[in-house]
């Protein structure tokens, strides 16, 4: 047949070409639907060009994940091939899709061989994507004799003779470059993903400032913010120091230059390479840094490289490091004479060295930003744009539009000296305090595009014509214009586009400013990928002083607010700033004024002091000497004789902490003895990731049909009118577990996942708490009953919890609401070696991007380092407090309810209290359905287990027959990985409880709970019995450890827990599984995952089972 | 275009008594260096030939050019101003006239019956313009030659139309403006050390010195191609330069090693090598 779906793809008619692709598959049949992607499949693979080949690769994906599955001739469950997923894991996306697609053809196609498709395609296309843009970033003409070069005796780079000549005092001269960050005025629809600027040139457009700044209220006028430094030294070795991170190393090593994540340098050594100082190409020749630097610099000689960031934060979305990479790169350029201009601005074509050179550097560090990010090395206000690949371009034929963008800087007839002004007078810069990862924001945007979803489509085509008022707005001085214009952009476009650009935080701020300020508030301005943390608020101009002491407070309050709903990684801060009409530009200190850095100083001094005078060299002490008279003359070293003090001597800061910690120890039930236990076992290697395993002669097979019953497809009106009574009756109550971190939620943040306004439902941000309630409001109104809700809390959740429900006034819920704090705690350790190489190198897991991977070698090797330096097994207490304890696993979520009196009062209001439904907090779809219930008690069981057919997602154990027996496994306990594979039921954890069998296989009674009874011991005896029988997993988490200015390191620790599913392996209590709908079973573990969520009809599924009010 | 005149520059503060170092011709007949060039330049078929030394070298030059040291015209450079003064001290020598100019410290060795001087000559006078020789060479050398961009003239392969001129190019700088078609990836046309000239440089080298004291030669080239028609040619050839650290020596070898006595200097040379 004729692909429609390809017409779209090669077609030169826009009108074709930029069709949605949802509007054709709507009409199309599923039969349809399967020959488009029989057909795409063979286009793809036989297509020459990168456009085309994403394209269909998007198509591909987007119909597997989004049209098949909402088919109903599409059948649910099937098996994904174990081999299958382990080429994915190998990032072998060809070889992953021929197993998956011969699978389909085999056992025809499913849901589960859809979602394993999807992510192939999903995953190869931006590699293929990503592939491009590296070979890209090569081709630059510039940049590729750096790949050819091998070996010292070929570096063709000569550090210029005006660094080699000394000064009088004996010093040799620094070399310093001054950039300002950029800020983008319009961002227009993300339009600055390489990927975008390279497929729709005439589409990537954005207006970016460079601008100086100052911490309000701190610093006394901006300045530019990020400085790199450069000077001869008389050893033979590369030395970086990073002033912001505080590290230094002299590198003698040429592979040390390559390794990237040892330690903070990473960004220096990326600037070195990309540079050409130590070229790409003579990575792993094996041959001699100290031969290299002596062809560029003499033998004897090396170099000292400094980066500086004036105490800007990290996530200012004003592209900090991208620009410190550009500074570093281009003081490294001109001191090798690949800038003409070895002081002063750079001309056009240096600056556009620069930025070739500034992406080959993102791409060897492993980051990656966009073509716009080093726009501070441009002067003032420019429109940077995307240009068609013309003959002769590396990209022709290959892409649409080139990999690097024009630059054109408005001159002050296009936009007068006097608008510039007026926008600094109404501009209020701040940073919210948040730091979020956009990466998943820019997949996002890209798949979208190449989608032509008609909404987002269109929201596209408005960004643009907003580029074109703000400019107008800009050239006319209408700031107030300005203002109207980028709020309309935030509010339409962006988020049309990507929802998630926006946060609760956001809009808290934004309806705060607009009513206290009124009209004299302008507008709001999203800066980079996604807000919460670099913003802008435009105010008029009489109002700004005092704009920007209420922004600070209102951030600040609510910050304080939401800090343990969101993840902030500082205290916001509210900007002074300064168009930059220079953009990078450098000077040559020598004489008395080659100093580097005062914070350099800060930084070296103290070890230079503790040593023998004598042994230093000559020019260390000459520069000793000088530094020491600058201390006593220079304004800005003021103090520093102080911070030298105190580096030397460090005052004791640990105490108060360590005391903090231990009393939350003692408060939260933390069990020292069996603390020490672990730690023994840990130690020798009785238990352990290896040892959670169930044993590799256990027979794993997939259940049974009757194993399960089907409840997926059907109403039983019975069934449903059965529950129904018992809800009526009030015999139900709901436990939503609500005291885990959710570490994979924010990466180990802290934050309390329950509290986190995730998503807008009907028109509002809302919490998994409110959409939890808001789920029991409704069946309560259908029962004609207030059905009880209880969240289970931890140390880490239970005060914010109960705290955001006061301020919220529990969402306004009828019925009972019960808190029902955890009794138990873990410290978390220091991991074993053991574990870690086992998580790393025995587990299957996803191999990153060729760079990205090294990277992450890299860093593991620095991870296994830290286990080793700090004690393996050791209790990790070098964080915050709350950041070193961790929950035990959900298993005990419910004796909780025994011990910490929950039950008893609820049994106290309701005595004829029965069945209690059970879920995690990011199951979403989980209520407490009439049917489902009313299955629950027509079939006696004790537990009643909800399952859903599997997706390749679905990760983490499952419903099997462990030696003919079904039950539930986790996946930490699989003994083989592909045992999962074979499994056709996925583990939602939601769990029909009747309350008195459960009590009986505890050997207790309701009676025990009654105030008369006294049973405490009792209580606590059978727990412990039950506990006895449940296996420990030893898990690995990460965590976070925030430090500097929005700094963050994640760091793997050991834990340990006891899991709610292991209920179902005892003998003695009759646990049962139902098969449930999909929707009402998935879980939302990763913001990543959102989108799809939303675009599948999870999310308005979701609402269609809330009532709000 | 008829090329009668030619200038070896010689009067370099490093470069003065090179010329005078005594070199085994191919055929086994000890000469100075500068009798070597001198030759070089005879056999192209001009006749007229200037030196640029420093001020009280005559003497000396006059010695190491032996018989022919009638046919020279020595120029004083009277300050040590660099190359293009050097060039542009012989103004008046060149009165007008197109010349050949070589350095005095290189020495150029064909692969075929023609010298590379008058190999040089030849594609000038048939192409009617001024010519540089250029050899192929790695960017790792980048660092000690000036080099040329440009396009071949006609698909004639050897012969290039000169687009750009840059002194001692970084790789990055040559990669974005030097790019020769039909040239190995990271090989640059850099200058071989001798040129066939038309007037006009030296019309231009004055312009450039009543604005500036000091001036780069690779600037009067750069101008030159903007001006009138200007190629580089790649010889048959190779040349030496002797300035360098051993290159005296690599010279040496190499006259000898393409010459009457190659036998005896290659037994010597494996006589060597297994002693020590």
């Amino acid at each position: 047949m004729s692909s429609s779906l390809i017409e779209i793809i090669t077609s030169r008619d826009d009108a074709v070409r930029n069709r949605s692709l949802d509007e054709i598959c709507r009409a199309a049949s599923f039969a349809d639907l399967l020959a488009e992607c029989a057909a795409l499949d063979a286009f793809r693979r036989q297509s020459e060009n990168l456009y085309e080949r994403v394209r269909a690769l998007f198509f591909l994906y987007a119909i597997h994940r989004f049209h098949l599955p909402e088919r109903a001739e599409l059948k649910t469950g099937g098996r994904i091939p174990f081999h299958g997923y382990e080429q994915l894991l190998q990032r072998r996306f060809e070889e992953a899709i021929e197993i998956f697609s011969e699978a389909q053809k085999t056992d025809g196609p499913s849901d589960a061989l859809s979602s394993a498709l999807a992510a192939a395609y999903h995953r190869l296309a931006f590699q293929t994507l990503a592939d491009q843009v590296r070979r890209s970033v090569r081709t630059v003409r510039g940049n590729q004799w750096m790949f050819r070069m091998g070996h010292p005796k070929d570096q063709p780079l000569r550090v210029r003779r005006e660094l080699l000549t000394k000064a009088a005092d004996g010093s040799y001269p620094i070399l310093r470059e001054r950039t300002p960050v950029r800020m983008d005025l319009t961002h227009s629809a993300w339009s600055d993903i390489f990927f975008l600027g390279m497929d729709y040139p005439e589409g990537a457009k954005v207006l970016n400032v460079s601008v100086d700044l100052g911490v309000h209220g701190r610093d006394a006028a901006p300045q530019p913010p990020v400085s790199a430094w450069l000077r001869v030294i008389e050893q033979p070795v590369l030395r970086l120091v990073s002033v912001d991170l505080g590290a230094r190393a002299d590198i003698s090593e040429l592979a040390e230059v390559f390794d990237f994540a040892k330690d903070y340098l990473g960004l220096l050594k990326a600037a070195v390479i990309a540079s050409g100082l130590v070229p790409p190409g003579i990575e792993g020749s094996g041959q001699s840094l100290g031969g290299l630097l002596a062809e560029m610099l003499g033998p004897g000689r090396g170099l000292e490289l400094v980066s500086s960031v004036n105490d800007i934060p990290k996530g200012s979305r004003l592209a900090v490091s991208t620009n410190l990479l550009a500074a570093l790169i281009g003081v490294c350029m001109r001191a090798t004479g690949q800038a003409e201009s070895l002081t002063g601005p750079l001309r056009e074509s240096e600056r556009r060295l620069v930025l070739a050179r500034a992406l080959l550097g993102e791409w060897i560090g492993g980051s990656g930003g966009g073509w716009q990010d080093s726009g501070g090395v441009w002067p003032g206000i420019k429109l940077i744009q995307g240009v068609v690949a013309a003959a002769g371009d590396p990209e022709s034929g290959i892409s649409r539009g080139r990999l690097m963008p024009a630059h054109h800087v408005f001159d002050t007839k296009e936009i007068p000296a006097e608008s510039r002004q007026r926008l600094q007078d109404s501009l209020v810069l701040v940073h919210g305090g948040m730091a979020q990862n956009v990466g998943p924001i820019l997949e996002m945007v890209t798949e979208k595009y190449l989608l032509r979803s008609a909404s987002e489509w269109q929201g596209r085509q408005e960004a643009l014509g907003i580029l074109a008022q703000v400019l107008d707005a800009l050239r006319d001085g209408d700031i107030a214009k300005v203002g109207a214009v980028t709020t309309r952009n935030f509010q339409g476009p962006i988020q049309t586009i990507i929802p998630w650009a926006s946060t609760y935080y956001t809009e808290r701020l934004i309806e705060q400013v607009r009513a206290e300020f009124g009209a004299d508030f302008w507008g709001f301005w999203m800066l980079g990928g996604m807000s919460g943390g670099g913003m802008g608020f435009i105010f008029a101009p009489a109002r700004k002083a005092e704009a920007q002491q209420r922004l600070q407070a209102i951030m600040s309050e609510t910050k304080r607010e939401l800090q343990h709903a969101l993840p902030f990684a500082m205290e916001p801060v509210v900007y002074d700033f300064a168009i930059n009409e220079n953009g990078t530009f450098a000077d040559l200190l020598a004489g008395g004024n080659a100093l580097m850095p005062a914070g350099y100083y800060a930084l070296t001094v103290p070890e230079l002091l503790r040593q023998d005078q004598r042994t230093l060299s000559p020019l260390r002490r000459a520069e000793l000497d000088k530094f020491g008279a600058a201390c006593r003359t220079r304004p800005e070293l003021r103090g520093m004789v102080q911070t030298l003090f105190d580096a030397m001597l460090p005052r004791g800061k640990a105490d108060a902490a360590s005391e903090s910690l231990a009393s939350l120890l003692q408060e939260n039930g933390f069990d020292a003895k069996q603390h020490e236990q672990i730690r023994l076992q840990l130690r020798e290697g009785r238990i352990g990731l290896a040892q959670n395993r169930l044993p590799t002669n256990a027979v794993i097979e997939d259940v049974h049909e009757d194993d399960v019953v089907d409840l997926g497809h059907a109403r039983s009106a019975r069934l449903e009118a059965r529950g129904l009574a018992a809800l009526r009756n009030g015999e139900a109550a709901v436990i939503s577990l609500a005291a885990g971190a959710g570490s994979r939620w924010t990466q180990g943040a802290g934050v309390v996942k329950a509290l986190h306004p995730f998503a807008k439902l009907a028109g509002r941000h809302r919490t998994f708490l409110e959409t939890h309630l808001a789920k029991s409001r409704r069946i309560s109104r259908l029962a004609g009953a207030n059905l009880p809700h209880i969240f289970t809390t931890s140390y880490l959740t239970h005060e914010p919890t109960a705290a955001f429900l006061a301020a919220h006034a529990d969402y306004g819920y009828e019925g009972p609401l019960l808190l029902s704090r955890g009794k138990s705690v873990g410290l978390r350790m220091v991991p074993t070696e053991r574990d870690l190489r086992f998580a790393w190198e025995e587990m299957p897991q996803q191999m990153l991007d060729e760079r990205q991977q090294k990277v992450r070698d890299s860093l593991r090797t620095a991870l296994i380092g830290w286990a080793r330096g700090a004690g393996e097994s050791s209790d990790y207490t070098d964080n915050l407090p709350l950041q070193c304890l961790h929950p035990v696993g959900h298993w005990f979520e419910v004796p909780n309810l025994f011990r910490n009196g929950t039950l008893a009062q609820l049994l106290a209001q309701r005595p004829q209290l029965k069945t209690l439904l059970l879920h995690n907090i990011d199951t979403l779809g989980a209520d407490v359905d009439p049917m489902l219930l009313g299955h629950h008690l027509e079939s006696g069981a004790t537990l009643t287990f909800e399952v859903i057919t599997r997706r390749l997602e679905d990760r983490g154990g499952g419903l099997a027959r462990v030696n003919g027996r079904p039950r539930l496994v986790e996946g930490l306990a699989m003994p083989r990985e592909e045992a999962e594979f074979a499994l056709t039921y996925y583990n939602t954890l939601t769990t029909w409880i009747d309350l008195d069998r459960l009590l009986e296989a505890f050997g207790l009674t309701r009676e025990d709970f009654a105030p008369e009874a006294n049973a405490d011991e009792k209580i606590t005896t059978a727990i412990r019995n039950l506990a006895a029988k449940m296996p420990t997993y030893v898990t690995l988490k990460d965590v976070k450890k925030r430090w500097g200015h929005g700094q963050e390191d994640i760091f793997p620790v050991t834990q340990f827990e006891k899991l709610w599913g292991d209920m179902s392996a005892l003998l003695e209590i009759d646990s049962r599984f139902v098969v449930v709908p999909r929707r009402r079973g998935q879980q939302l573990k990763d913001q990543a995952q959102l989108d799809g969520w939303l675009r599948d009809g999870s999310a308005a599924y979701v609402e269609s089972l809330c009532a709000w009010e | 275009m008829d090329i009668r005149k030619a200038l070896i520059t010689a009067a370099g503060k490093n470069q003065r008594t090179l010329p005078l170092q005594s070199l085994v011709d191919r055929d086994g007949v000890t000469k100075t260096a500068l009798a070597i060039i001198i030759e070089e330049i005879l056999s192209a078929g001009i006749e007229k030939i200037g030196v640029v030394i420093s001020p009280g070298d005559e003497a000396a030059y006059r010695v190491a050019a032996g018989t022919h040291a009638s046919r020279l015209t020595f120029i004083e450079q009277s300050e040590p101003r660099g190359y293009a003064h050097a060039i542009h001290s012989a103004a008046e020598f060149c009165d007008g006239d197109p010349f050949l100019l070589l350095v005095g410290d290189h020495l150029y060795l064909s692969n075929t019956e023609k010298g590379c001087a008058q190999q040089l000559v030849e594609i000038a006078r048939a192409e009617n313009c001024a010519v540089s020789a250029v050899q192929s060479t790695h960017e790792s050398k980048l660092p000690y030659y000036g080099a040329v961009g440009g396009q071949l003239v006609n698909a004639v392969q050897h012969l290039y139309q000169v687009e750009a001129v840059l002194e001692k190019p970084t790789p990055t700088e040559a990669e974005q403006k030097l790019d020769v078609p039909g040239l190995r990836a990271g090989y640059y046309l850099c200058f071989f050390g001798m040129h066939v000239l038309t007037p006009a440089v030296q019309r231009i080298l004055r312009e450039l010195f009543t604005d500036n004291d000091r001036v780069n030669f690779r600037t009067a080239l750069a101008h030159l191609a903007e001006h009138e028609r200007y190629l580089a040619a790649e010889l048959a050839g190779r040349r030496y330069d002797f300035g360098v650290k051993y290159g005296l020596l690599t010279a040496q070898l190499a006259l000898a090693l393409s010459g009457r006595d190659r036998d005896e200097v290659l037994r010597g040379l494996v006589e060597l090598m297994a002693t020590n």
